[in-house]
């Protein structure tokens, strides 16, 4: 009785946790499924076309590209650059002011390896946002940022829970059974409850991996203002009071690459964040690099290059739980082991949806079936001790 | 609990390892999804099966 007690328990989490999140979950699986293929349908439906140039070819030069921006936007300041590392690009991108949210931000499209300006795109606020910027958004954090990201990080815990309740009791439902039997000559609510644990318990590490590094990915922006606030704010004390360098004061951003490059020879730059941005220092190039293996070009560090002198001033060793943070990504976009990896993905997901649904199913026809199943669970438990595969038949 | 065990190697063989790794990573976590297919497909020869003698 002790366990049946234990079961029912385990049972009112599954179930209750699973009907709360059920309807984000649905949601968040139907806009996952084309953010996994997110970089190839932006792809097709904004094509960029580059020179034909050797792969080999190396990078123009920084400084030549954002003086062609400051040229084009002479009262305009530069806030970050953005060298991609998937397509021959880097992105000069624009503001009137260091205010995050300003309306006018705008980049600039370079080739990277020609230096020529290919696009000077509209405003941020102006362009219409992209079928993948709309999925993007929605899933991340339902249209409303932070408020949003905090709630569908709730129900991904909810989830969690759902996944290690329905682990737990995926033995004494399927005890009697061989693994992944499908009752389809009985009632269709019990066909559905075999459905619903053998899809669930077959992909339920991928279910759990996926869900947990989904809470992880949406307390992003709460990890990096912990770390701005203690690690950063710390490592910038030194120069409090310092007066702010403007920009046409600032010492080469080339120059800036070549130093990180050369002091980390093994890492890959990405980006530039200028001197005065709220995401960087008000008194460094703020340089991300990544690695070049599989797992250190999932991990980004950081470096500080001194925007007067171009001296390196720091490389900054990240906390571990952003380090957590940047392995979570990977693990939960499925985006790091080649296109049959993602389309493994995307079958997987498909399998989500089809537990999600049946779970629902399951719980619109659950009265009487539970019931039974609950009764006759307590008179097999009478009768014999562990009832493990008396039989085949399951007497609802 | 097999099943579980391929697809956390395949999970992680792809993010630790590239080349060799990534065909073990697709395979490993292909089977999962070949065993439910299987089941399902199996569940239902069975009932045609059935509905036949029947």
């Amino acid at each position: 009785m002790a366990q049946l007690k234990n079961i029912k328990r385990w049972f009112w989490w599954h179930r209750w946790t699973s009907l709360i999140c059920t309807l984000f979950l649905l949601m968040l699986c139907v806009t996952g499924l084309p953010l996994i293929f997110g970089d190839e349908i932006e792809g097709w439906l904004n094509p960029t076309h580059y020179a034909d140039l050797p792969k080999d070819t190396p990078m123009a030069n920084l400084d030549g590209m954002v003086s062609v921006a400051h040229a084009r936007y002479p009262k305009q300041l530069v806030t970050f650059i953005f060298v991609d590392d998937d397509e021959p690009q880097v992105l000069v991108n624009m503001a009137p002011g260091w205010n995050p949210d300003d309306p006018l931000r705008h980049s600039l499209q370079f080739d990277s390896r020609t230096g020529k300006l290919l696009n000077d795109e509209p405003p941020f606020s102006k362009k219409p946002a992209s079928f993948i910027d709309t999925m993007l958004d929605l899933h991340r954090g339902l249209f409303i940022d932070l408020p949003g990201e905090l709630f569908l990080g709730l129900m991904g815990v909810l989830f969690v829970i759902s996944i290690i309740s329905g682990v737990v009791l995926y033995a004494p439902f399927m005890k009697k059974l061989d693994f992944g039997t499908i009752r389809q000559d009985k009632s269709r609510r019990l066909k559905w409850l075999d459905l619903h644990n053998l899809l669930g318990i077959a992909t339920a590490v991928w279910l759990f991996v996926v869900g947990a590094t989904g809470v992880m990915n949406e307390l992003s922006t709460p990890l990096f203002g912990l770390w701005q606030i203690t690690d950063v704010k710390a490592m910038l004390s030194k120069y409090h009071g310092k007066p702010l360098i403007q920009q046409n004061e600032l010492s080469s951003v080339q120059a800036a690459y070549n130093i990180t490059q050369k002091t980390l020879p093994g890492m890959q730059v990405m980006s530039v964040v200028y001197p005065g941005n709220a995401f960087g220092s008000p008194y460094h190039y703020l340089v991300w690099t990544k690695g070049n293996t599989p797992l250190t070009s999932q991990l980004f560090s950081p470096v500080l290059v001194d925007a007067q002198s171009g001296k390196l001033a720091a490389v900054v060793k990240m906390p571990v739980y952003l380090r957590a943070l940047e392995l979570s990504r990977p693990l939960h976009f499925g985006n790091y082991g080649g296109t049959p990896l993602k389309v493994i993905w995307v079958l997987f997901d498909l399998v989500a949806i089809v537990v999600l649904i049946s779970g629902v199913y399951l719980w619109i026809v659950r009265r009487k079936f539970y019931k039974d199943y609950f009764e006759q669970m307590a008179g097999s438990e009478l009768t014999e001790a562990y009832p493990i595969n008396s039989t085949h038949e399951t007497k609802f | 609990m097999l099943l579980s065990v391929l697809i956390l190697f395949g999970l992680l063989a792809a993010l630790l390892g590239t080349g060799i790794w990534y065909w073990l990573s697709w395979l490993a976590m292909i089977i999962p999804l070949i065993v439910i297919c299987r089941k399902i497909w199996k569940s239902k020869a069975a009932t045609k099966i059935n509905t036949m003698n029947y």
